[in-house]
């Protein structure tokens, strides 16, 4: 593995630039003291200042988190079982096909139409049972809905992946189904969990259009705040919240990094 | 873990919610002045909640939906008024409750699509029109510059809003601005499509990218809404926001009462709060929009009196024409606009 | 049949009791699914056929107008607009999942590449910027690119942009957008498989001297063809409907299929025909996905033949 071509490190870097670029951008506008255009007026922290006195945005992204958690932890345990009970079950060759193009559904739906047809369903629902009013519980369904789809792909790709030769060899040594989903299938699963749970929480941090449609006025969620600004221009605040987000992100990523190295370092019994 | 999410659902569900005691607005951003929200429970003893929405499509949209319960009191544009009354997503207003009525201008009551104003009144007003520098366009000021490609003075936007920026067109052909001929929009149409392919086009651009273009020297005219405009004319001197000699489209923003509002008493209370005369004009000191309130413009800054990005010359005003709801004949704008964006 | 035992995962079973177990672990997700996107969806089928109301509600008169329309025929006549904003759509999402695979492949491999402490380090460095709303980054791409920029004042005293110019909005620009907004989508479910790569089998087709091209393809490929595939699904299809970084970075000059969708949501009141085309996406999304997923089964023999 260490023979890699050397033009691979390059174009790592390259697609690193292109993903770091906007994060740059907007840090910079964050220390910015001009408040509306693209002027540099001197350096300035006011703009986070503000920001951390602003309840709309400290309470939208208080709402951003719930909901992206609440939603990520559903979605990802249920798309797990989902992309195990497909890849593992000899399902006839017609149902195997259907559920593919059904798991793919929400990947191929726009937006807009997922939001209308959520709205819909939840107004019927309504009729029924008061918790589908809107706001963070509607929220909550709705991500987890289209999220489900993104696990299971992401963590089908992993199973496919995944030989049969470690659970053949587990049964041999007269493991039971218990220990073989916890010692063998899901830590070889556990990178597709992860990759398709972070997959999942970006894109619930990141959804407008549905979000703006299911919600309620006490679950106005971050992606809402920002694109109702987005009219008069950017605010620096909302610059500087992202660049918190970021660094914030960034440092928790690393701590768990460096934990992780610590613990590795110990020696285990 | 189901029991636990049940938990959730019900925890979430008891939390306290929207009691008679908050007024809810639902209006686009930066466009009330957040301190007249304690003013407003000085006053009242009512809480002030100041929702958001980025387009006020998508907030019909949504109201559509089943929102309308929601939303004690609705900000959006008169030319959508006589759809949201069809659609049943605003409600009569009770006029008794309503005294600070008699503070609006006479030349803003009773609209064409609100007659008697019976679902709505005015809270601020604006244009649509062009920003440029002066320094590099000079002449009267004509919807040619941007859409006559013998005359664009330099590097342009256009306006990326489907009414308006036909409208605008019909304009400079001399047709009506809410025709609802087909040849006519087809030319206009046909006329953006020359426009766009125009070397000098930048694009179609909302409002404040437009701005920030002019403002950046890259653009040296750009069709904005006049609010974009207003705020940065003072950054350099040469810059002018103009009202084209052809006509050019007014809008008004009402307010207006959600149909089925939690808290119908404070919705009104709230409407009849801003379009009282002080709260007017503090309103209109903060956020910069011209104010149909007669009874406010004393304590208005004169600075923002004179400036004529937000309110027009007395013979400017005579050219403006109010976009209307052209029902099923917007299918035929529609079809406009998609040419214009596909060849 | 039903009744014959089978071995799998080294265990004797029958294949009721396999569809047993697998119904359990499906079964949520799929009521979940079902009630909250497969029924609301059919419900949208319906108002495909329905006519859009003089205020822009809907009523209920069965119409086969809005697929008429959608083909191509408005109030001027016929036209290729419809077309061209497909092919166009089209176009946009292939080159940016061609550029996308071109860099998250080595990416893919030179984060697998890395010590195993250093991955999951790595691969959340990649998820970070997706942290950061869509909208935000977008602008901050135009501020990036504005005239005033270094990125801007190199261009032009390289001569490749008139003096005072922005760098948007060009084609350039809009898929640099669409790169940095797409390929952690890439990234992710490529090294999924790439870090799963049976080294062996590049070995082995190295030994049969197999040349440069071969091994990639039959030795690297062929076992990243699930991954490969789900960054492909990942990449193009979202592309597909994305208009905000076309709209920002491009000059918002053609309208792709998102806006058209979008419009019929927005200024233009038409949700029956807004249902039409978005249905149109979705349907010519799942056809483009079987296709792939046939040619995924052609390309992975070994896979199959693993299982």
């Amino acid at each position: 593995m260490s023979r890699l071509p050397r033009w691979i490190g390059w174009a790592s870097w390259l697609g690193v630039v292109i993903l770091y670029i906007p994060l740059l951008a907007v840090a910079i506008l964050s220390f910015n003291s001009t408040r509306y255009g693209q002027q540099w007026g001197g350096f300035t922290l006011d703009w986070y200042a503000k920001m951390a006195a602003n309840e709309a945005i400290l309470s939208a992204a208080w709402n951003s988190l719930l909901l992206g958690v609440a939603s990520t932890l559903i979605a990802t345990v249920a798309g797990t079982l989902l992309a195990i009970g497909l890849h593992r079950t000899p399902w006839p060759r017609w149902f195997q096909r259907g559920s593919d193009l059904a798991i793919n559904l929400p990947v191929v739906t726009p937006d807009i139409i997922l939001a209308i047809a959520l709205v819909g369903a939840f107004a019927v629902l309504r009729e029924w049972s008061a918790v589908f009013k809107p706001g963070l519980v509607t929220l909550i369904i709705a991500h987890a809905t289209f999220q489900i789809s993104f696990v299971a792909l992401v963590v089908g790709s992993r199973l496919a992946t995944i030989g049969r030769d470690q659970v053949e060899a587990a049964r041999d040594l007269y493991a039971n189904t218990g220990q073989i989903w916890l010692r063998v299938l899901l830590p070889q699963l556990m990178p597709g969990i992860i990759a398709g749970a972070l997959l999942a929480f970006t894109i619930s941090l990141d959804d407008f259009v549905v979000s703006f449609f299911v919600s309620g006025p006490d679950s106005t969620t971050l992606p809402l705040l920002i694109y109702a600004s987005v009219r008069r221009g950017v605010t620096p605040e909302i610059h500087a919240l992202s660049t918190v987000i970021v660094a914030g992100t960034m440092l928790a990523i690393i701590l768990t990094a460096w934990l992780q190295t610590r613990r590795d370092a110990t020696p285990k019994d | 873990m189901r029991t636990a999410f049940l938990a959730l659902i019900l925890a979430l569900n008891c939390l306290p919610g929207g009691e008679a005691k908050t007024v809810r607005i639902f209006m686009y951003s930066e466009y009330i002045d957040p301190s007249l929200a304690e003013l407003f429970k000085a006053r009242t003893g009512m809480e002030l909640d100041i929702q958001l929405y980025e387009a006020q499509e998508e907030m019909i949209a949504k109201l559509q939906a089943g929102g309308t319960d929601q939303y004690d009191v609705l900000v959006a544009s008169g030319v959508v008024v006589k759809q949201m009354a069809a659609l049943k997503l605003i409600r009569p207003l009770d006029q008794a409750l309503l005294p600070n009525k008699a503070n609006i201008g006479a030349a803003f009551l009773n609209p064409a699509f609100d007659p008697g104003n019976q679902y709505g009144y005015p809270y601020f007003w604006g244009t649509s029109g062009l920003m440029y520098d002066s320094a590099k366009v000079q002449g009267e000021p004509t919807w040619a510059w941007v859409l006559d490609p013998a005359k664009q003075p330099g590097p342009f936007t256009l306006l990326d809003e489907a009414k308006t920026t036909l409208a605008s067109t019909l304009a400079w052909q001399g047709k009506s601005m809410n025709s609802r001929v087909p040849a006519e929009i087809k030319a206009a149409s046909e006329a953006l499509v020359a426009a766009k392919h125009s070397a000098k086009c930048l694009g179609f651009a909302g409002g404040v990218d437009g701005k920030n273009r002019v403002l950046g020297g890259e653009a040296v005219v750009a069709m904005v809404y006049n609010g974009d405009a207003a705020r940065h004319l003072a950054e350099k001197p040469t810059l002018r926001y103009a009202l084209p000699k052809e006509g050019a489209e007014i809008w008004v923003d009402m307010l207006m009462v959600s149909a089925k509002t939690p808290n119908p008493a404070g919705a009104h209370a709230l409407i009849n709060f801003l379009l009282d005369a002080e709260v007017g004009a503090q309103n209109a000191n903060f956020i910069q929009y011209a104010s149909p309130n007669e009874a406010a413009r004393a304590k208005i800054k004169p600075e923002l009196l004179a400036n004529p990005a937000i309110y027009p010359a007395a013979e400017d005003l005579k050219r403006l024409v109010y976009l209307e709801d052209l029902g099923r004949d917007s299918r035929v704008w529609d079809a406009g606009w998609t040419a214009v964006k596909s060849q | 049949m039903a009744g014959r035992t089978l071995i799998v995962d080294g265990y004797l079973t029958t294949r009721p009791r396999l569809y047993g177990r697998g119904t359990l672990l499906i079964l949520g997700a799929f009521l979940w699914m079902g009630v909250f996107l497969f029924a609301p969806l059919a419900g949208l089928a319906v108002l495909a056929f329905a006519t859009r109301g003089e205020y822009g509600g809907v009523e209920w008169t069965f119409t086969w107008g809005n697929l008429v329309r959608l083909a191509g025929w408005d109030e001027f006549g016929f036209s290729w607009n419809h077309v061209q904003i497909v092919w166009r759509s089209l176009w946009l999402a292939t080159v940016t999942t061609v550029l996308c695979l071109l860099i998250g492949f080595p990416m893919a491999f030179w984060i697998a590449a890395k010590p195993a402490r250093w991955r999951g380090l790595l691969l959340a460095l990649i998820m970070v910027p997706s942290c950061v709303n869509l909208v935000i980054r977008t602008y901050a791409w135009q501020q990036f690119l504005g005239a005033q920029m270094p990125a801007a004042w190199v261009a032009q005293h390289l001569g490749l942009v008139p003096e005072g110019s922005a760098l948007y909005p060009t084609v350039a620009a809009v898929y640099l957008g669409m790169v940095s907004c797409m390929l952690p989508f890439t990234v992710l479910p490529l090294y999924t498989s790439v870090e799963r790569l049976d080294w062996t089998l590049v070995e082995a087709a190295r030994d049969l001297h197999a040349g440069r091209l071969r091994t990639f393809r039959h030795g690297i490929l062929a076992q990243c063809m699930p991954g490969l595939l789900a960054a492909t699904i990942l990449t193009f299809i979202p592309s597909l409907g994305m208009f905000v970084i076309s709209d920002m970075l491009g000059g918002a000059k053609f309208l792709l299929i998102g806006n058209l969708i979008q419009q019929q949501f927005g200024s233009m009141n038409d949700w029956p025909f807004g249902a039409t085309a978005g249905l149109f996406l979705v349907l010519a999304s799942l056809v483009a996905l079987w296709g792939l997923r046939l040619v995924s089964e052609r390309e992975t023999p070994h896979a199959r033949g693993r299982r």
